[in-house]
């Protein structure tokens, strides 16, 4: 019998960081599902470049994958904040309900859904029970400015266009590598996660990248206003790629390359 | 004798009356501006006008010289691609809203200002552009103070007060011309100071205060002065006037408008 596991906790209480630490195993065959943010989200694209070897499905996919499941499979749905507990859907998968909570939330909907509560990061919990909204845009195709995309990133994190409490993205660079970035509010810092895929040195990327934004009065046109201000133009896109072409395609980096 | 040296106000009118009260309560003999009066800031006119009627002594920033020039620097004076995106939507408010007679004024600035055995200016003796950060190499600060042909260097344009001492400062030359042997020089520079003033409007320090320098001709000491101020009456003109309200946010934090290049000794080609 396939084993069919649902995740569900608040934003960056660390859903997908619970369901990695699984997906490691490459014996038998693994799908992940992250319904409710389109065909394709930020998380879809990272589990599928970090773990090759799983089977993302996309919600357009999901029926046909269910009715033709290997014996053997493992199928982790995360089930984000926003979507609701007593879905009819959900009930009707018969899964095994996980709950990755903080420490600090004792009584909730998530406690009275789960057969299991996982503690996760010290995020808190949203106040008055006021859910925070969700902004999500694709990028694919767009290559960033690093120092421009770090000013993004401060700026949004820290409050300049509305109250951010999570924060994840992919991001092209102009050296052909893609990043991941994750922001958790009250979490020290944020994670820079160089993905393990093939550097893009022609042309813009034809792969997914994209930001996904939490919090509360977004200002979601200023946002998308200063990503694409932040983004490269054709002709410095082609500049970057021919300066890297030409440097030894063994050396990773720019600045290891200059020491050669 | 008592100077105050202020610098980079950038049309923050507010930064600049509580820098003033603060100078008069310390009793400063005279005045002395590093310029960048007017960019980003949502009072360029009064900053100026204010400036004038007290007959400061004020040299040429870069903002300046680009409100009168027009806008020629080239893009590795901006740190990012934003940042410099921001700057010309800042340079293109403040050519608007700047009156004819301020331009003028502002066109009559000096680069370089001297008191007996102080000089000074913007960025550096050598441009208005250049930054003379408190981690530039030591021969290379030497270089600049000794060009300036003075013993104490008043600079701002980093908007990050320091004082830099430049001690026993020892020059070593060889020269070697056709057919004589190599001869060695020595040169000893005695001790020097590089002195920045930070910036009253426009602070990079994590802080939203103003800062400005004390320097007591007498003594030699130097004061640098951090001064709080009502920033967001600063902020809210800044959205009042249709200036991006990314730069209210930035200066309520002390971050800056745009921060400086990457390459910071790096003056622009033009």
């Amino acid at each position: 019998m396939p084993h069919l596991i649902a995740i569900s906790g608040p934003s960056g209480s660390g859903k997908t960081t619970w369901i990695s630490q699984f997906l490691k195993d490459q014996s038998t065959p693994q799908f992940y599902v992250c319904p409710g943010l389109g065909e394709i989200s930020v998380d879809l694209a990272r589990i599928g470049y970090r773990f090759p070897w799983v089977q993302v499905v996309t919600e357009a996919q999901l029926k046909a994958v269910l009715a033709d499941l290997p014996e053997q499979a493992t199928v982790y749905f995360e089930w984000g904040f926003h979507l609701d507990l007593g879905s009819p859907f959900l009930a009707g998968l018969g899964c095994e309900r996980v709950a990755v909570l903080p420490p600090d939330l004792t009584e909730s909907d998530w406690h009275t859904w789960a057969d299991q509560v996982v503690v996760g990061n010290a995020v808190a919990a949203p106040a008055n029970g006021r859910l925070p909204e969700i902004w999500c845009t694709p990028l694919t195709g767009q290559v960033f400015d690093p120092p421009s995309l770090d000013a993004l990133l401060i700026e949004l994190t820290g409050g300049a266009y509305g109250q951010v409490c999570r924060m994840k993205g992919i991001f092209e660079m102009p050296n052909g590598h893609a990043f991941y970035v994750d922001f958790v509010e009250g979490l020290p810092g944020m994670e820079y996660t160089e993905l393990n895929i093939p550097p893009w040195l022609e042309g813009r990327p034809r792969r997914f990248s994209g930001i996904e934004v939490v919090g509360w009065e977004l200002e979601r046109e200023a946002i998308a206003q200063t990503l694409l201000d932040s983004c490269l133009s054709d002709a410095a896109l082609t500049q970057y790629h021919q300066h890297y072409q030409a440097l030894d395609p063994t050396v990773d980096s720019l600045e290891e390359a200059l020491l050669v | 004798m008592k100077l105050a040296v202020i610098s980079c106000i950038h049309g923050n009118y507010e930064a600049l009356n509580a820098v003033l009260s603060d100078i008069d309560a310390h009793k400063a003999d005279q005045i002395y501006c590093l310029g960048d009066l007017v960019g980003y800031g949502p009072q360029p006119n009064a900053v100026v006008e204010l400036v004038r009627s007290l007959d400061i002594p004020t040299c040429q920033g870069c903002w300046d010289e680009d409100i009168v020039e027009g806008l020629n620097a080239c893009d590795c004076s901006y740190p990012s691609q934003l940042a410099e995106k921001r700057g010309h939507l800042a340079h293109e408010w403040t050519n608007q809203a700047i009156h004819p007679e301020v331009r003028e004024y502002l066109a009559s600035l000096p680069m370089t200002l001297r008191q007996d055995n102080l000089c000074f200016v913007h960025g550096s003796p050598n441009s208005q552009h250049e930054y003379l950060l408190p981690t530039m190499d030591g021969f290379a600060a030497l270089e600049r103070v000794l060009a300036a042909e003075a013993d104490v260097l008043f600079c701002g344009h980093t908007h990050i007060p320091y004082l830099r001492e430049l001690e026993n400062g020892t020059l070593s030359v060889k020269v070697q011309q056709p057919g004589q042997s190599e001869t060695q020089h020595q040169f000893t520079a005695p001790l020097k100071r590089i002195i920045n003033a930070g910036s009253v409007g426009e602070p990079r320090h994590g802080r939203p205060n103003a800062t400005y320098v004390l320097y007591d001709t007498d003594s030699t000491q130097v004061t640098l002065r951090e001064v709080p101020y009502d920033y967001q009456k600063t902020c809210a003109a800044i959205i009042e006037q249709g200036l991006p309200p990314i730069f209210a946010w930035r200066l309520a934090r002390g971050m800056e408008f745009a921060e400086r290049a990457e390459d910071a000794g790096h003056v622009c080609e033009r």
